[in-house]
């Protein structure tokens, strides 16, 4: 008996990656944990479920943080994009690369703990619980296939009671134990070989997994989704069609095309939970084609461009708020929902790609007020009503060239936006640019449609002159400008604010920057490996304070063919994929 | 940001250039002057090899059956025309081999490049033919994208 248990322990030793070890202390991660985590944690891909992007901690201040130095660096894999959003729980950093890849470290050193490959990680009990590229057939990507802008790409990861969750390049949920980074589960929501992917992973709501998924301009007799799973076994509880049927609420909004030519209504950025009210946030993204005479329709295209609150438990839509009905410009709004209580009034700020600041009441989803902070042409929104339409000769028609700000690329993108209770400001990432634009034609077929083709001439803000990059902060709730810092190179990462008076940001020339919340004065810089981005956060390992600020390859016109074409002496490297955690001397 | 160097990318020169070696191509590639796309102007096996070289390089973007993504526009059909008709072969040449994989461009082989580019035009329904698709963006120069 003694051989065979020894035999035994062997296999389950050889069965398991080598280079993996355990996280043997690993606290519960409970819905009260994630909803007030202790300020040493980073629970949630924007720090809390109101999505801030705020950290308590104020070790680091506008005192000492010109002392700030280098602790741990850590190279992220070179398989594509990184736009890294890490968590932070008991002293571990679990952090998504590119293609699937999970890894947890050593958040105060950055030693490695374990890391989940596809298809190369063992599941929790060595059997076979992943979809292999055999299941998926022709809708595999290659494993050799670099993640440029879209599939295989992640932004972020979920962690709850004992596990992390993940959506993939494949339409599907994952979960890994998190002391292990073994796969407990996987299932898949949609077909790949339809167009279905995520870049956006879970967020947990009152114990269940709430994604969303993209992929949805072609197409095809199913539409776009949110999807609400139990995080044990992996079944899908609801699911919420994000573009309204034909005959159902909001179905009359596409004019007379059936079902199958009704495209759009992405989910690429993780959403935000109110616990009290016991509701979700998700947004969504424009119809597609983007242009309406492309679409052949001029409706509203409802639930494209909302936001939507969602009982996280049934998936059944409390409210909805299209922010541009009927929208012909590609101007996203399904970007992140930050939750900021005003005078008591439980307020959702949001920023699309044309900059207009809006506020709504996260119990109602009425509309507050509307800020157009002035650098869009295209539409006239009422501040009050929320009202938009659009400005003469702004309506693009097939063939035509309109002359729009910003361009298709945007003013705002997934770089999230930051609130600082302390300075009562929303700090936002912004790029300036405009663009010539000629909206193109695309077959009405099955398989087709997509985001129609557009004859793009980029050019800069008039406002700007030569910068691309601006730091944008406005005053909440009034909505006046309270600083900006603009720079040449793109804001490539989201903000990141602390308690102790700053905020953190970082560029496509390679730069992070600290800033001074209240008058933008930047008090400590330093260079990464390639373009800043990600998701910066702040965490704390026994007495130590640190900032861990993400880099990374592609990203999308924003990191491409805008700072290519129009700031061309600006170069990154190919390569450079990583996370650079920072800190005061020890001493 | 007042950088003080003359960059090696900038518009003006590059356009300067590209416009010398049209010019050029047109006085010293007289075998490919007058041909068109109807002529067959790359070959099916190097269409295939531009088959495996798009899954592995450009399918995460532009999709494996190259109508492109939200962020990729689409390579085939009436799209991909919309954008590139009455644009020349050498002008797409150039781009896909200066400007992509966007993530690591210019990573490829200019073989590499031509051979992705004769899968496109295969894709597009265009004849293959005897010769492969030159991957020289001069030689590609007087060749118009047109569908007629």
């Amino acid at each position: 008996m003694k051989l065979n248990f020894l035999a035994f322990t062997a296999i389950i030793f050889l069965a398991h990656n080598s280079a993996n070890t355990q996280i043997l202390d690993f606290e519960i991660v409970t819905d009260e944990l994630l909803q007030e985590p202790p300020i040493e944690d980073w629970l949630s891909w924007r720090g809390t479920p109101k999505s801030w992007g705020y950290s308590p901690l104020d070790q680091i201040n506008t005192d000492n943080v010109d002392q700030m130095q280098l602790v741990w660096s850590w190279a992220l894999d070179d398989t594509g994009s990184a736009q890294a959003a890490p968590l932070v729980h008991n002293g571990v950093m679990f952090i998504p690369g590119p293609r699937g890849v999970i890894q947890a470290l050593d958040a105060a050193d950055g030693d490695l703990i374990w890391e989940y490959r596809p298809g190369i990680t063992p599941s929790i009990d060595n059997t076979d619980r992943e979809i292999t590229a055999e299941d998926l057939g022709d809708a595999a990507m290659p494993a050799t296939a670099f993640a440029g802008v879209g599939r295989g790409v992640l932004k972020n990861i979920a962690v709850y009671r004992d596990m992390i969750y993940t959506a993939t390049e494949n339409a599907s949920i994952r979960a890994l134990d998190a002391r292990t980074g073994r796969l407990a589960w996987e299932t898949q929501t949609a077909d790949p070989a339809l167009g279905y992917f995520y870049t956006a992973g879970p967020i947990v709501a009152d114990g269940v997994l709430v994604t969303g998924i993209t992929g949805c301009e072609r197409y095809k007799e199913e539409v776009c989704f949110f999807t609400g799973h139990d995080p044990q076994s992996g079944d899908e509880l609801w699911r919420f069609a994000t573009v309204a049927a034909p005959g159902t609420p909001g179905g009359d909004t596409w004019g007379d095309l059936p079902l199958r030519f009704r495209a759009g209504g992405d989910s690429w950025q993780a959403g935000s939970y109110d616990p009290i009210l016991n509701l979700v946030y998700m947004g969504t993204s424009q119809a597609k084609p983007w242009a309406s005479a492309v679409r052949g329709t001029d409706g509203d295209a409802l639930y494209t461009n909302s936001t939507i609150a969602l009982d996280p438990n049934t998936g059944e839509m409390s409210w909805y708020y299209q922010h541009l009905p009927g929208d012909t410009h590609d101007m996203d709004e399904t970007f992140e929902s930050v939750l900021v209580d005003i005078d008591g009034r439980e307020s959702i700020f949001k920023m699309g790609k044309l900059a207009i600041l809006w506020q709504l009441d996260r119990q109602s989803g009425e509309i507050i007020k509307a800020t157009d902070v002035g650098y869009q042409n295209i539409i006239n929104v009422n501040p009050v009503s929320g009202n938009v339409s659009y400005r003469d000769g702004m309506i693009p028609r097939i063939g035509q060239q309109i002359d729009m700000c910003p361009s298709t690329s945007g003013f705002k993108g997934w770089r999230a936006m930051a609130y600082s209770p302390i300075t009562e400001a929303m700090y936002i990432p912004i790029t300036l640019n405009c663009e010539l634009a000629t909206f193109g034609p695309t077959e009405q077929v099955l398989g087709g449609g997509g985001t129609g083709p557009v004859r793009r001439i980029n050019y800069p803000h008039i406002d700007a002159q030569d910068n691309l990059g601006e730091l944008l902060v406005m005053n909440i709730p009034e909505g006046d400008i309270k600083w900006r810092y603009r720079q040449r190179a793109p804001i490539n990462t989201a903000a990141l604010t602390t308690a102790g008076g700053l905020v953190f940001i970082g560029d496509w020339n390679r730069y992070y920057y600290a800033l001074d919340a209240e008058t933008g004065e930047k008090l400590w810089q330093t260079r990464v490996t390639t373009s800043a981005q990600g998701f910066p956060i702040s965490y704390m390992v026994g007495d130590t304070q640190y900032v861990a600020m993400p880099a990374g390859v592609g990203g999308a016109s924003w990191s491409g063919m805008l700072p290519r074409e129009l700031a061309p002496e600006l170069n990154r490297p190919r390569n450079g994929n990583s996370i650079h955690v920072f800190a005061l001397p020890s001493n | 940001m007042g950088t003080q160097y003359m960059s090696s990318h900038s518009l003006p020169i590059k356009t300067l250039l590209l416009n010398s070696l049209a010019l050029l191509s047109l006085l010293h590639t007289n075998t490919i002057l007058g041909q068109s796309l109807g002529d067959g102007l790359y070959t099916e096996s190097q269409a295939s090899r531009g088959a495996e070289e798009y899954a592995a390089r450009c399918a995460s973007c532009h999709s494996a059956d190259l109508r492109g993504n939200s962020n990729s526009p689409s390579l085939i059909g009436l799209s991909f025309m919309f954008i590139w008709e009455g644009r020349t072969l050498g002008e797409l040449f150039t781009k896909m081999s200066t400007e992509m994989p966007t993530d690591q461009p210019g990573s490829l082989s200019q073989q590499s490049y031509a051979a992705i580019l004769a899968f496109i035009l295969q894709s597009n329904e265009f004849p293959a033919g005897d010769n492969d698709l030159s991957s020289s963006a001069n030689a590609l120069a007087s060749i118009q994208i047109t569908s007629e």
